[in-house]
């Protein structure tokens, strides 16, 4: 049931961060989205790992089945590069403004159609 | 229960921060939401991605998110549609204040978004944060506290007399509050102009810029004009806004000192 | 093309399928806590990252690493054309911060050191240190750390680590020593190399504006 309540919340995630991505116009906004979807997709392996009454996976912590301890090991390092490939995307992002002044999506198309304008 | 209650929570947190208008609300959101996330690790049985998702998601990715923010973000504008001042043409816009603010938005390196909006959204949109910059002949009625830029253009308040009937203005507007007793109030400039010329109201108290707009396009032309108030545009800046007030104040300065204000109120106005 | 991504579609869906049917053999897995007690750890998700998945997990710092080194490049290569001015500090943004840098620095620590035994590890302490550097920053302004801290010094001990970490790695899959000794000194410096990727970021980001 908990298992459930966390799969199905995962899925909700993932699906309100890439509906972000696609309608929003803004890059940061779409950055956001997908930051959203990101955690819904760790938050899937989690639940995966969860079992009904599990406990945390660590020895000693008494009888009873333990969560699969695989799943977050992968997910660990993952956040963190997250955080990284983010950071990585706002630079760029920063970058784009600083030389288009805009963040818009559909404004940096058009002007890319058109031919950027020259400094 | 305690995972069912934290998944409602994460999942109204990020529907929260996703459907925000304002980008810093949506990172603030989205740095709670991972927090709640973290707290549902938690309920899973999984304490070392919580405390990472925790360290993560709410301390570090939330501050680089409002470094690049205040490094690139938007610069939301609530206008009223105005001759002369706002407006739209040909799908675009143009006009004094929207020229002063896309300069402004560059060299601040933010990108300028409009909201159309009524006169009597103003305030509000300023208050709720919704919005950093109020423009389209913005006079602040008595009681309303708004951060007010240096004055961009001299005008005044003026009661137009087509006949003794009764007497219009706009709802919002400054006029508003010099309405005799038995006025009318209308949405904004265009039903109040359309009321007068098929004579539902006999006056109006309007800025003069309107008067002379009406004027200009020939159709009503008021018989006589008694001054109210003297006045002046100026563009409104959100309370929370102060140091954008600043920078907006340092910026006009600068374009009377080059002169180039009166080349745009030239340009604009006439 | 239709056709290719429906072919596609329904191998994926096959594979799947296939998957969950049972008919590939399961491999056996040991349970959780071998695991740990063959690596001298009590936390099974730290013996899996610093054991069982060493390479995995070198590499994904070898990432973390060349991602900061594009944050470097990028922001470099930025010309700001006119500087934001400067926020004004608080005074209770400065008090907080000065009374929570010294808590945050010990328990981030702590994460680190204990984490073979309970929860924690390098990367949350190295998130944690991260967070610590960025209240010291708040407290006292981007500039006057920078101007402390050295930054080539900073960037000789980031690689210092990396270099650590490889070394450490190597030794471990070579000489196929284990104890809790190598998972504590491998958090550690995955910890230092998390932390001072962070400020890096966190550092450039804000000094090209000027202030936090």
């Amino acid at each position: 049931m908990e298992g459930l309540a966390a799969v199905a919340l995962a899925i909700a995630l993932v699906g309100i961060g890439f509906w972000t991505l696609i309608v929003r116009r803004n890059l940061i906004w779409k950055l956001l989205g997908l930051n959203v979807a990101a955690g819904g997709a760790i938050l899937f392996l989690v639940a995966l790992a969860h079992r009904p009454g599990a406990r945390p996976p660590i020895v000693g912590l008494g009888p009873g089945p333990s969560a699969d301890p695989l799943p977050h090991a992968l997910v660990l390092t993952a956040i963190v590069i997250d955080f990284a490939t983010l950071a990585l995307a706002l630079v760029y992002v920063v970058f784009l403004t600083e030389h288009r002044h805009t963040q818009d999506v559909r404004r940096l198309e058009r002007d890319e159609e058109r031919g950027w304008p020259q400094p | 229960m305690g995972t069912i209650l934290f998944s409602a929570l994460t999942l109204a947190l990020a529907v929260f921060a996703l459907t925000r208008r304002r980008l810093l609300w949506g990172v603030i959101g989205v740095g709670v939401h991972s927090l709640a996330l973290a707290g549902l690790y938690l309920f899973l049985a999984a304490p070392d991605v919580a405390l990472t998702q925790a360290a993560v998601g709410f301390g570090l990715v939330t501050f680089i998110y409002l470094l690049a923010v205040r490094r690139t973000g938007k610069l939301t504008v609530a206008a009223v549609e105005t001759p002369c001042l706002i407006y739209q043409e040909n799908e675009r816009v143009a006009g004094l204040e929207w020229e002063i603010l896309s300069r402004f938005g560059r060299q601040l390196h933010r990108d300028v978004e409009v909201v159309w909006a009524s006169r009597a959204e103003v305030p509000a949109l300023l208050q709720a944060g919704e919005v950093d910059i109020g423009a389209g002949a913005v006079f602040p009625r008595e009681g309303e506290a708004l951060l007010l830029s240096r004055p961009i253009l001299p005008t005044r308040i003026v009661t137009g007399r087509w006949g003794p009937g009764p007497v219009g203005a706009v709802a919002g507007d400054r006029g508003q509050d010099f309405l005799p007793p038995g006025g009318t109030l209308y949405e904004d400039h265009a039903a109040l102009a359309h009321a007068l010329r098929r004579g539902e109201v006999e006056g109006a108290v309007v800025d003069l810029l309107h008067v002379r707009q009406w004027v200009l396009s020939g159709e009503i032309r008021p018989r006589e004009t008694t001054d109210v108030e003297e006045a002046a545009f100026r563009l409104a800046v959100a309370p929370t806004e102060a140091d954008v007030l600043r920078a907006l104040d340092a910026f006009l300065t600068e374009l009377e000192e080059t002169g180039e204000l009166a080349q745009l109120v030239e340009r604009y106005v006439g | 093309m239709k056709a290719l991504a429906a072919v596609a579609l329904l191998g994926l869906v096959a594979l799947l399928a296939l998957g969950v049917s049972g008919v590939f053999p399961r491999p056996a897995v040991p349970s959780g806590e071998d695991i740990a007690a063959a690596w001298g750890a009590e936390n099974v998700v730290a013996a899996i990252i610093l054991g069982v998945r060493l390479w995995d997990t070198l590499f994904e710092i070898l990432v973390y690493a060349m991602t900061m080194v594009g944050v470097k490049l990028g922001l470099r290569l930025l010309r700001w054309e006119r500087p934001l001015p400067p926020v004004a500090e608080t005074p209770l943004l400065r008090r907080s911060a000065d009374l929570l840098l010294g808590p945050i620095v010990v328990f981030a620590l702590y994460v680190a050191v204990s984490g073979h035994l309970g929860p924690g590890g390098g990367f949350p302490a190295g998130a944690l240190l991260g967070t610590a550097l960025l209240l010291l920053a708040l407290a006292k302004g981007v500039e006057r750390l920078s101007a402390e801290i050295h930054e080539p010094t900073l960037e000789w001990a980031e690689y210092g680590a990396i270099v650590a970490i490889l070394a450490l790695t190597g030794a471990l899959l070579l000489v196929g020593r284990r104890g809790s000794a190598h998972l504590i000194a491998a958090n550690l410096l995955i910890a230092l190399e998390v932390a001072i990727g962070a400020w890096v970021v966190l550092h450039r980001f804000a000094s090209s504006r000027g202030e936090v």
